[in-house]
């Protein structure tokens, strides 16, 4: 299959549809900014600046990620996801340097742009539903050194284990994938939810926007 | 290059009415300035119904190509390749099916079956959103014609170049 | 609430693991006839469309501009447009009138018009209308063969399997990229050992499929994607014109080709532009058709789970499908990735295509088990094949499987291993045991294989992509070493592309090499007693169940 199938795929696979995603997939227009998501906060810096230290990995997020989305598909509160993620990070050594990326919300451009603004040359990509690529800048923008399409299969473990092996690809080495699961029979159940989830994430795409830099807190 | 089309839809018109009004008239062996004239319901497929016709672009015939052949090495790579020639023939068939479009293709790739596989896959890439400048890609269109007389796919990379810049699609320089 | 305990049991139904959402029209999420849809028209200047669909041409987007200028058969535009929609639908599901002269008028249509035209039948009148409008005669079917671990023995015997079982279109694709000439030319080999004859493809990002291809690995391809909306035909990483100077690019090597696309991907990737699946799908159609390719692969495909959670959506699936023949074009109609975790839905979905017959009517019947299909799972699997005969034999359908003993599956699923097994060895590439070929002779899946050294498959694997070697070393291999009838069948696949007939529109090979395409093979339908109709013989075979009861032999 050609790589942009894979990432309808991706799409495909997710949503577990918890009430309030439920509720949400009837809604007709954009939501409100969300509270602050409870255990996390996101604060702007202003443009991201391409990073001169090799010892970073860059984690870009989709637009609506912790912001008008708090949860992934499986519903983990993206607090957790980024605090498993960036632990991985710093499990390895290495430091986490986290951006939103506003100009698109297909998660492989997000990876990309992550890894081309990253001093190590590794970003890795996540959409609000969940799903995450590990991507390194000099690989085009459709190909990825890892992809999560599977988001209702992530969990918090997986998203710790895939920031690690981003750290380890920064390091210059050759982990092993990040194992994870298939289900045949995700996309039946999810295929649809996760299309609305990505809707809702492309309605805060702007396409002129450049990257912010963001300083993350958790409570 | 859209004159050029328009000029290509109208000769195709023309000679469409042409065959309409002579189609009652005896088909049998027609041959037009030397080409054949082939008849889908007679003549296809060619490899069974007109193997003469088929070469190989080292010039062997169809029944040359034999597992003996292959073994005793005389058949290479090269030999498992269609001409240009027999792309024109298959267009001809496709044409008088009633495709328009995909004898035009196959028209197209009649041009391009001297371009080296490599040169193929780049021109391919480059043609990709955001690959090349306007220039990048109208020096394709003129290599294409000038050096392998792919008239038909320079007229598709012009076309490309003017929509992608229109539509901002290309690599800003 | 008191829980009523029928509407408990009707909760634990496989049908309530579906997932299914409301109708939100604004971004697309509807199936067909969505409130946004443009109207039809077409305006033609000096031979040039300058309003198409309610769009001027100043306003065109790339795919407006590539249809405008590419895809309408022009002469008969304008006449055509003015013409009643509901009469035209009458006519494409009228018996007498002939698909010749349908195909004069739909080929002249814009996308909204054909769109609104399909949108007056329902799927009885839609499945009436593809018995007729699809372009071969002789229905047929295609199948996927793929592998949980890429184990290429596997797949040489799974293919061997599936020509013999009547699949006359094979598809692998890979778990780990790297693998694919191994998948590539273990299909070949497979398939060429259970018949000669059976065209073979490598799904792979687009540049790599050519490139398997130009080796002489496979001998067709079909993941070529095109999408509705600008905005996501960009992220797909491609433009009509990328992809029309591919078509040309296979022509050119003498390899068939078709495109693939389907419902529900522009609202998949979220820019669906507020328009329904049905009138971006047509899109893609006219898409293919402007390319000059020769068929398209549509059905939904990968986002089989968008329309399917929709109303309307699997009428909306079968009447691409019908719009894909309406322009004369080969269709390969889906039915190829999991659809539904209940049976009966699943299969209600692939009546609207096996009933009426398409050129392909599964674009990948998954011939290994589910869990081994790496195209996620496909509608129907291996472990259904028994089912599908028996829906054959029931409706007198030729669904294109054919009945075959226990016997003769084991000898050429062991054939093939071992042909795959003198191939490896005469090129170098890391030993299969006898032990695998054991294995793969009466596997059912990849879990019944040993495992194979990944890290030094893979080594090979890339170095075999680099090299030289071409589907003639392949040829030479086999003869070595005793296989010559499956050489000489991969001899002569590869001559098809000297002579080009199998570019035409819907080609299939039979035993004998012989191509038999919408040319020579051209459906004839017009009613009862015309068009395809079963044979005497084919009949005997789909009646012939192994496990029937013979009445002499009963009590």
């Amino acid at each position: 299959m050609q790589i942009s199938e894979q990432l309808v795929r991706q799409v495909v696979q997710e949503v577990l549809a918890s009430m309030g995603q439920a509720e949400s997939a009837k809604a007709s227009a954009p939501e409100a900014p969300a509270q602050p998501v409870s255990g996390l906060t996101l604060t702007e810096l202003g443009p991201a600046q391409p990073g001169t230290k090799a010892d970073e990995v860059v984690i870009g997020l989709a637009p609506a990620f912790g912001l008008y989305q708090t949860k992934t598909i499986l519903g983990i509160p993206h607090a957790v996801v980024l605090r498993e993620m960036i632990a991985g990070i710093e499990e390895e050594g290495l430091r986490a340097r986290v951006i939103r990326v506003r100009h698109t919300s297909d998660v492989a451009f997000v990876a990309h742009t992550a890894a081309k603004l990253s001093g190590s040359g590794i970003g890795i990509g996540i959409q609000s539903r969940g799903t995450t690529v590990i991507h390194q800048k000099d690989l085009d923008p459709l190909s990825n050194l890892e992809l999560f399409p599977q988001c209702p299969l992530l969990k918090p473990e997986t998203y710790r284990a895939i920031g690690r092996n981003a750290a380890r690809y920064a390091k210059g080495g050759s982990p092993n994938p990040v194992p994870v699961e298939n289900d045949q029979m995700a996309r039946p159940k999810y295929q649809a939810v996760a299309a609305v989830l990505h809707i809702k994430e492309t309605e805060h795409v702007d396409r002129n926007a450049k990257p912010v830099e963001l300083v993350v807190s958790f409570k | 290059m859209m004159q050029e089309n328009l000029i290509e839809e109208i000769v195709r018109e023309v000679l469409k009415s042409l065959q309409t009004n002579q189609a009652s008239a005896p088909a049998c062996g027609a041959k037009a300035e030397g080409k054949t004239s082939l008849d889908p319901a007679r003549d296809y497929p060619l490899a069974t119904k007109r193997p003469e016709l088929v070469k190989t672009p080292t010039g062997k015939s169809l029944s040359e190509i034999t597992l003996e052949a292959v073994l005793k090495g005389d058949i290479t790579p090269q030999d498992v390749r269609i001409t240009p020639e027999t792309l024109e023939m298959q267009a001809e068939i496709a044409e008088k099916v009633g495709r328009h479009q995909f004898a035009r293709n196959l028209k197209r790739a009649a041009e391009l079956t001297h371009i080296p596989d490599q040169r193929i896959l780049e021109i391919y890439r480059a043609l990709r959103p955001y690959r090349s400048t306007k220039e990048e890609l109208l020096a394709i269109a003129d290599e294409l014609e000038q050096k392998y007389g792919a008239r038909m796919n320079a007229a598709l990379v012009r076309e490309a170049a003017e929509v992608y810049e229109r539509r901002g699609r290309l690599r800003s320089a | 609430m008191k829980r009523s305990k029928r509407f408990e049991v009707l909760e634990k139904r496989p049908v309530h693991q579906d997932g299914f959402v409301h109708e939100w029209a604004e971004v697309g999420l509807v199936a067909m006839n969505g409130p946004n849809d443009p109207k039809p028209s077409i305006k033609i200047e000096n031979g040039r469309v300058v309003e198409m669909d309610g769009k001027p041409r100043s306003e065109f987007d790339m795919i407006d501009q590539f249809i405008a200028d590419h895809a309408i058969n022009l002469e008969l535009a304008e006449k055509v447009a003015a013409m009643d929609s509901r009469e035209l639908a009458k006519m494409i599901v009228d018996v007498n009138v002939p698909r010749s002269e349908i195909v004069k008028l739909t080929t002249a249509m814009t996308p909204a018009k054909i769109c609104e035209v399909v949108g007056h039948m329902n799927v009885v009148e839609m499945m009436m209308a593809l018995q007729k409008m699809r372009a071969r005669k002789t229905p047929d079917i295609q199948c996927h063969v793929t592998s949980l671990t890429d184990n290429p023995v596997q797949i040489a015997a799974d293919a061997a399997e599936a020509a013999l079982r009547g699949f006359n279109e094979m598809e692998t694709t890979v778990g780990i990229v790297r693998y694919a000439p191994f998948n590539a030319m273990a299909l070949l080999i497979g398939s060429q050992t259970g018949r000669g004859g059976v065209l073979t493809q490598c799904a792979l990002e687009e540049a790599t499929e050519l490139q398997l291809g130009m080796k002489g690995f496979t001998a067709y391809a079909e993941t070529i994607s095109v999408y509705g909306t600008e905005n996501v035909f960009v992220d797909g990483d491609d433009t009509p014109w990328s992809k029309a100077f591919l078509a040309s690019a296979y022509a050119s090597r003498g390899l068939k080709m078709r495109f693939t696309s389907g419902t529900g991907s522009e609202v998949q990737m979220g820019y669906a532009e507020g328009k329904s699946m049905l009138y971006l799908e047509a899109r893609c159609v006219y898409i293919t058709k402007g390319a000059g390719v020769q068929g398209l692969q549509n059905g939904s495909i990968s986002c089989i789970g968008v329309p399917g959670a929709v109303p309307g959506g699997i009428r909306a699936v079968l009447a691409e499908n019908l719009i894909t023949t309406m322009l004369d074009l080969e269709v390969a109609s889906g039915n190829d990735q999991t659809f539904s975790h209940s049976d009966i839905r699943r299969t209600a979905r692939t009546m609207m295509q096996f009933l009426p017959g398409t050129d392909f009517i599964f674009s990948g019947y998954s011939a290994v088990p589910n869990y081994d299909n790496m195209f996620a799972g496909s509608n129907f699997d291996a472990e259904d094949y028994d089912d599908y005969l028996v829906l054959q034999r029931d409706l007198m359908v030729d669904g294109g499987l054919r009945p075959v003993s226990e016997e003769e599956v084991i000898a050429v699923r062991n054939k093939a291993a071992r042909a795959l097994q003198a191939v490896f060895k005469e090129l170098g590439l890391p030993p299969i045991t006898d032990e695998e070929v054991e294995a793969a002779t009466y596997a059912h899946g990849s879990k019944d294989l040993p495992p194979r050294n990944v890290v030094e498959d893979l080594k090979a694997a890339e170095e075999l992509f680099k090299g030289p070697a071409t589907g003639l070393d392949i040829v030479k291999a086999l003869a070595k070493n005793g296989f010559e009838d499956v050489a000489n069948n991969v001899l002569g696949m590869l001559k098809q592309r000297v002579s080009g007939d199998y570019l035409h529109t819907s080609s299939i090979i039979d035993k004998n090499f012989v191509v038999k395409s919408a040319v020579n093979d051209p459906n004839d339908y017009a009613g009862p007693g015309t068009g395809y109709r079963i044979s005497p013989e084919r009949w005997e075979e789909i009646k012939n169940i192994p496990w029937a009861m013979r009445p002499d032999q009963i009590g």
